[in-house]
């Protein structure tokens, strides 16, 4: 099978193997970490756009997960209000909140957007233990109800995983109009020379704004599906250690591409639930893996930085170039 | 007819005046060059008039609008594109889609249509496309359009920041030396596309180092020397020029090529 | 005022940890052009390792030299191995390297000295100096001294010597030293190595007060670096000047107002610097290149 037949078969074969995983995974506990893989693979969606395409890092994109994920339970459970009121409420914050970071840091670039990213994304953490009145402090908020559409409630297993995977197929499929469009070149424009780009009557404003925004939108609507899968949030899940994960995954998985960074969210959540997904592994092993799964991550980020500055999706793209030129 | 009319721009850094007080025009249809020593204020003249910097003094008039103060972005779509003396290519895009990024200058479809996919998105995408790859055609590098920049070798590259300024649809293209880094053969090649360039109706100012070249293409030239203008006036004057031939002996002569 | 004061020296005991730290990122930013965002990481493996060596049974001035050399080599380590392949590169790539690099300094440290909160005995034993009514810890003073110390011989290190000559030409045109026959990779090594140090040093010099643990190096970090941009990056001085009104910002924040805002002070301070005057806010006051 050549590389461009494969290319086309292949959001096909993603689409079949999302479909099989509820079928044949039975153990309730595992379809859940599939669930959290599509959880993570919608964030990585939104910052392979920011980052993989556009070239802007954001350091801090547990902050805008944890904008949603709390701004969903709070709507839910103090508001009241039904469970899709709330989640579009927490892309909408969350949207709000990748404006205001992004406007100011329009000037910013390289090292300094970084650190602006990495404090907005520290300063985030410190206000979801402060704010105690509305985020329950350290001790986080509990009690958050299923997620729910109309009279449908999500509560099993399964239609957790449908609902989630559902919501990353849509991300996707809009991240692909935008990438495949106009806006994922000029994003790439961007990327490539700042300078290059105005000369081509690219709005960079326009689009380094717009690109953070869908970015934090799709973190926060992570974090409301979250806060419902789970059902239980608190600040330790929106740190710096969690920002550096995403951003772990949208490296290994590389630029410029969709499917890589996908893949890499699903393998290194996986690395962290090593007990669920290989039966009859001694507690011990996988105490131990998930001891090493952060140096995993720092190492993988390293190691691709160097030799694999484009990750997956470049190492992937040279090789079927290679085929086809043979 | 006048295109543009640039009148008394001056440009300072800290003590250092790197453009002193020019003033020229450029006709339509015209091949117009920009010449001087290396440090003379060509680069930064340019970046005068396409927005990337703004003068200290003075005003580009581009058909009776004031180009002063606008945004690069602004100018491009006013009619005015250019190239750089720096390749500014978008190194993990290939030849193809670096041209079709051009085409955005005269776009209008944003994100929101782009996301539905709605139908006068892909229908625009499809112009940019094919759009890419006449240019190319006419440029004559059409092989290369699946080639990633960071892959070309630098006499193409320079045509593909071409074809890319091309896509904008100007009315006045801008070259900040592009026949820096070209061999002999590349360079005919560059002449022969300035010619089309311009026969198809576009007017042209090049700033260049190659004096065969610029003698071959311009129909005038402007001499910077230390900012300021020494001479102005068709090539056989300009070479004759006591003033002219002064600042290029005074400094070192660059002939790269 | 007695309150005043007990802010006041607790903001510049801050401070000066702080100062140490910006002062690590001024120097690699000197030589390289690069933020290193692994830099707090230097500042938790001191204390770790001070602690460690002690425990170990090395009387604590050894065990304090000792974690600091350490620490230095481990920063020249750093830079070889991560950094050095993808030197000149981007921005986009050095700092996703140093970022990765700090994740496994920091695991690294976890899996050697554990989980647990470590704490070093004061430098020297005594009750607090108590004058204006207000206590000073024998420790402050520990850390003013050696603050202070390793500014002078800094300055000394770069103005009188060859050595800190060739850094100073390498700051300024890296391309025009290696002309004149300064060997830059040397230089970059050695300027990592020696902010590691410092932050090694401000590491050790601390965990009598306030305790240490694998996983307080991103913080520290962050404040460091504020505290660098506070000054405008690049510039020792202003480097120490930022660090130390960073502390007294912290200090009085927390004493008049609420010690929940402390951490958020530099976080706030670093956001509305690179909003406003990226280029530093006591950079104009003092243009002094390294
Ligand atoms: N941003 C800047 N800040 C300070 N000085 C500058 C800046 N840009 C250009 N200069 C100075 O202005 C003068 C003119 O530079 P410019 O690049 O316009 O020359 P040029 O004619 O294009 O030369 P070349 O043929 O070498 O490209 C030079 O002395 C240059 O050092
Ligand atoms: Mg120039």
């Amino acid at each position: 099978m050549n590389a461009r037949t494969l290319r086309a078969l292949a959001p096909l074969i993603a689409v079949a193997l999302a479909l099989i995983v509820p079928l044949a995974v039975s153990d309730r506990f595992l379809l859940k970490v599939f669930t959290f893989c599509g959880i993570n693979a919608l964030v990585v969606v939104g910052l392979a756009l920011l980052f993989g395409y556009a070239g802007q890092v954001s350091l801090g994109h547990a902050a805008f997960m944890g904008l949603g994920a709390y701004t969903s339970a709070y709507c839910t459970v103090e508001l009241g209000w039904p469970w899709l009121l709330g989640f579009v409420a927490a892309g909408v914050v969350a949207a709000l909140g990748g404006l205001i970071l992004a406007i100011p840091s329009l000037r910013l670039k390289g090292y300094y957007l970084a650190m602006a990213t990495l404090g907005f994304g520290l300063l985030m953490s410190l206000a979801f233990i402060q704010a105690e009145p509305i985020t329950g402090g350290v001790d986080g908020f509990s009690g958050i109800p299923f997620p729910s559409i109309g009279p449908v409630e999500f509560r099993s297993a399964s239609s957790l995983y449908w609902l989630v995977w559902g919501a990353v197929g849509i991300a996707v499929l809009v991240a692909h109009n935008i990438t495949s469009l106009r806006p994922g070149r000029a994003m790439r424009a961007l990327h490539g020379s700042e300078l290059g780009a105005q000369a081509c009557g690219v709005d960079i404003v326009g689009v380094k704004v717009r690109t953070f925004v869908v970015s934090a939108l799709m973190a926060g609507l992570a974090g409301a599906l979250y806060a419902g899968v789970v059902g239980f949030i608190s600040p330790s899940l929106f740190t710096l250690t969690a920002s550096i994960t995403f951003i772990a995954m949208t490296i290994v998985g590389g630029t410029s591409s969709l499917a890589g960074p996908i893949l890499a969210a699903v393998a290194l959540t996986l690395v962290q639930y090593s007990d669920a997904l290989i039966p009859g592994l001694p507690r011990e092993t996988a105490q131990t893996i998930q001891s090493y799964q952060e140096d995993i991550y720092g190492l993988a980020i390293v190691l691709i930085v160097i030799f694999a500055p484009r990750g997956l999706a470049g190492l992937w793209k040279r090789r079927s170039a290679g085929n086809e030129a043979s | 007819m006048t295109l543009l009319q640039v009148r008394n721009v001056t440009r300072r850094f800290g003590g250092l005046t790197a453009v002193d007080d020019v003033s020229f025009d450029v006709y339509e249809g015209t091949v117009k060059a920009l010449i001087g020593p290396n440090g003379a204020g060509k680069s930064t003249l340019f970046n005068a008039l396409t927005g990337f910097d703004r003068p200290d003094e003075g005003s580009v008039v581009f058909e009776g609008e004031e180009l002063v103060g606008r945004k690069p972005r602004e100018v491009v779509r006013v009619g005015l594109a250019r190239t750089f003396q720096n390749t500014q290519l978008f190194e993990e895009m290939t030849a193809g889609e670096n041209v079709m990024v051009g085409s955005q200058a005269r776009q209008r479809r944003g994100f929101t249509t782009a996301m539905l996919r709605l139908p006068n998105a892909v229908a625009e995408d499809r112009e940019a496309r094919e759009d890419a790859s006449r240019l190319l055609r006419l440029i004559g590098i059409e092989e290369w359009i699946d080639v990633p920049a960071a892959d070309l070798p630098a006499g193409i590259r320079r045509l593909v920041e071409i074809a890319r300024a091309l896509a904008t649809r100007p009315r006045l293209l801008l070259l900040d030396e592009p026949a820096a880094g070209l061999n002999a053969t590349e360079t005919r090649e560059l002449v022969q596309t300035l010619f089309r360039v311009r026969d198809s109706g576009i007017t042209v100012v090049i700033v260049e180092h190659d004096m065969g070249l610029v003698m071959e293409v311009s129909d005038e030239i402007v001499v910077l020397d230390r900012g300021a203008k020494i001479a102005e006036g068709p090539p056989r004057m300009i070479q004759k020029d006591p003033a002219v031939i002064a600042a290029y002996l005074g400094g070192e002569v660059d002939d790269d090529v | 005022m007695s309150e005043f004061l007990q802010f006041l020296v607790a903001g510049l005991k801050n401070g000066s940890i702080y100062a140490l730290i910006a002062l690590g990122f001024t120097i690699v930013y000197a030589a390289t052009g690069a933020i290193n965002f692994a830099q707090g990481e230097f500042f938790m493996l001191g204390g770790m390792l001070c602690v460690s060596f002690t425990d170990l049974g090395m009387p604590l001035p050894v065990a304090a030299v000792a974690a600091i050399a350490a620490t230095a080599a481990i920063g020249a380590a750093f830079e070889l191995l991560a950094v050095r392949p993808i030197a000149g590169d981007s921005p986009l790539r050095i700092i996703m390297v140093t970022i990765g690099g700090a994740v496994v300094l920091r695991q690294l440290a976890l899996h050697f000295f554990g989980p647990d909160e470590r704490a070093l005995a004061p430098f020297t034993e005594g009750a607090s100096l108590k004058a204006f009514g207000v206590a000073v810890e024998l420790q402050t003073l520990w850390i003013w001294g050696l603050t202070a110390l390793a500014v002078v011989a800094l300055a000394l290190l770069y103005r009188k010597t060859a050595f800190g000559r060739a850094m100073r030409a390498t700051a300024i045109r890296r391309d025009a030293a290696r002309l004149v026959g300064i060997n830059a990779g040397m230089m970059v090594t050695v300027a990592f190595a020696l902010a590691a140090g410092l932050g090694a040093l401000a590491g050790v010099a601390v965990a009598p007060l306030t305790q240490t643990a694998f996983g307080v190096g991103a913080a520290i970090g962050v404040k460091g670096f504020a505290a660098a941009i506070l000054g405008g990056i690049g510039n020792p001085i202003t480097a120490v000047a930022g660090g130390l009104l960073l502390g007294l910002l912290e200090s009085f924040a927390a004493g008049y107002f609420d010690p929940a805002y402390k951490d958020g002070v530099a976080l706030v301070v670093l956001l509305v610097v690179l909003f406003v005057a990226p280029q530093g806010l006591l950079a104009k006051a003092g243009r002094v290149k390294v």
